[in-house]
């Protein structure tokens, strides 16, 4: 029952490492960093309207689970991991059982040309996938992603690139049709 | 990497890419960000704000919450806890409650907690020992949890409760604020404090998670070890600028003796504005606590009583 110790830093497996040790401070900003990066890895596998609930459980999850942390300079990708086996776990959930979640996506809530937009990117490779909804939904730059995912900045490069090629053509297919 | 408008907006603009943001903006995260600590004072009254306005969106899109709350447990399948109904977790189990329109908790290991009333405008529930993480959107003073020695009101956060088998509890706060209550004792945590409670005390006075050893322990001599002068003149001596908020929660705390030393304490870290009087406050005077309360930085008194409907009393 002590008062955990909070320290004062800005690097993000200083803040990992303090978390681990009990900062719930350290933790507080990580979820400021990362609550982005979590957010689009979801909403490119589970309905739109489960993916703020799902961001809770992740970083939950990841509290719970931060003491097996062996790397602290790996959070970002050991973070991602949790948050695609959270949306996997969701869709597992959904198949074995037949009881459907309370709240429904509110597919009314979204415009038919945003859902159209999003259901294009996801039906992309998972890689570009990602690295898209990161940068067109969350706002995040390359630099950022690389950042926060682990990627190399050419490697996100190559994703955003390839990934924004694949989905013009999906687009303009679409609208030829 | 500069003149790229896909890699991060620079450049000419792409209008494909510009469309597509614009048109997928709307699947952005609507929950509120985490809080900053305390030292992130001079945002705190926006952001609480805006916490406060965002949950309240939420919960209109949401439209309530149903009676019973649902339970998921690893290797179960997804139950529903009903009010009057307990939820136990052994040793090596965990379970995450959603609340629907409210948020989710995190119930850790060895926890029993039982649900006392879920209805839109108040759910309610008791943590009889254990380890509860809470992140709650509602509205303030939706979400209540009754411990033995405590009641913790979620002002719009992310916090952690814990209830030890004698009742005794710790509040630590990562975002927003919660209210922990018993009798004539109410404190205000913030993001980056905490706060003790103990049987037949009720709650101690907040603190700073990185206030130093010594502060916190006088801080818990005082409050609960009948630590009197010497346990309060450490806590004078340790505090900085960042722990006036617990010297100010002193102040009716203490009794009237001792009064004029935390004012004191208290004036050298943040002067009290022009009007507020030693002997004002001293006597427990509540406009002078407000207006000094208003000078901390965590947020102007009179959106804060629209936010909380309560201050904490003067008990002397």
């Amino acid at each position: 029952m002590s008062a955990s110790p909070v320290v004062s830093i800005s690097d993000d497996a200083e803040l990992a490492r303090a978390a681990r040790h009990g900062s719930r401070a350290a933790f507080g900003r990580l979820y400021d960093r990362y609550a982005r990066m979590v957010h689009g890895i979801l909403l490119a596998r589970v309905p739109p309207g489960e993916v703020d609930d799902l961001v809770q459980d992740v970083f939950l999850s990841a509290l719970r689970q931060l003491a097996a942390l062996r790397d602290d300079g790996a959070f970002g990708g050991w973070l991602a991991m949790i948050a695609r086996n959270r949306a996997f776990d969701y869709h597992r959930r959904a198949r074995e059982f037949t009881e459907l979640p309370e709240d429904l996506p509110a597919a009314g809530r979204h415009s038919p040309d945003a859902l159209a937009a999003l259901e294009a990117i996801r039906a992309l490779p998972e890689t570009y996938r990602e690295t898209l909804l990161m940068r067109l939904v969350e706002g995040m730059t390359g630099d950022e992603i690389a950042a926060r995912t682990g990627l190399t900045p050419a490697s996100v490069r190559v994703n955003l690139h390839r990934g924004m090629k694949q989905l013009r053509q999906k687009l303009d297919c679409e609208a030829g049709s | 990497m500069r003149n790229d408008y896909l890699w991060d907006g620079s450049g000419e603009p792409d209008l494909e890419v510009q469309r597509l943001e614009s048109l997928l903006r709307e699947f952005r995260s609507d929950r509120p960000a985490p809080l900053r600590a305390v030292s992130g004072r001079p945002r705190w009254a926006a952001i609480a704000a805006a916490v406060a306005l965002l949950a309240t969106g939420t919960w209109l899109i949401s439209g309530g919450a149903p009676e019973g709350w649902q339970v998921a447990r690893a290797g179960a399948r997804p139950s529903r806890l009903a009010v009057g109904e307990t939820l136990e977790t052994g040793a090596d189990g965990h379970a995450t409650l959603n609340v629907g329109g409210v948020g989710v908790i995190a119930v850790e290991a060895n926890s029993r907690l039982s649900l006392e009333r879920a209805r839109k405008t108040e759910q309610r529930m008791r943590l009889e020992h254990g380890l509860i993480h809470a992140f709650i959107w509602a509205p303030p003073r939706t979400f209540v949890v009754d411990t033995p020695s405590a009641i913790a009101t979620d002002l719009g956060c992310y916090y952690t409760l814990e209830v030890d088998k004698d009742g005794g509890g710790l509040v630590s706060v990562l975002a927003g604020w919660v209210s922990f209550k018993r009798g004539g004792h109410e404190s205000f945590i913030p993001a980056g404090a905490a706060c003790l409670t103990r049987p037949g005390h009720g709650p101690g006075t907040p603190y700073r998670e990185q206030a130093s050893p010594a502060f916190r322990q006088a801080l818990q001599d005082f409050d609960f070890a009948h630590g009197g002068d010497a346990a309060l003149a450490i806590v004078l001596a340790e505090a900085t600028k960042e722990d006036a908020f617990t010297l100010w929660h002193l102040l009716t705390r203490c009794d009237r003796a001792q009064a004029p030393r935390v004012y004191d304490a208290l004036a050298a870290l943040v002067p009290p504005p022009a009007g507020v009087t030693r002997e004002g406050v001293v006597r427990g005077d509540r406009p002078m606590l407000d207006q000094w309360w208003d000078r901390l930085g965590l947020g102007n008194t009179g959106w804060w009583r629209h936010l909380e409907g309560s201050w904490p009393g003067s008990t002397r």
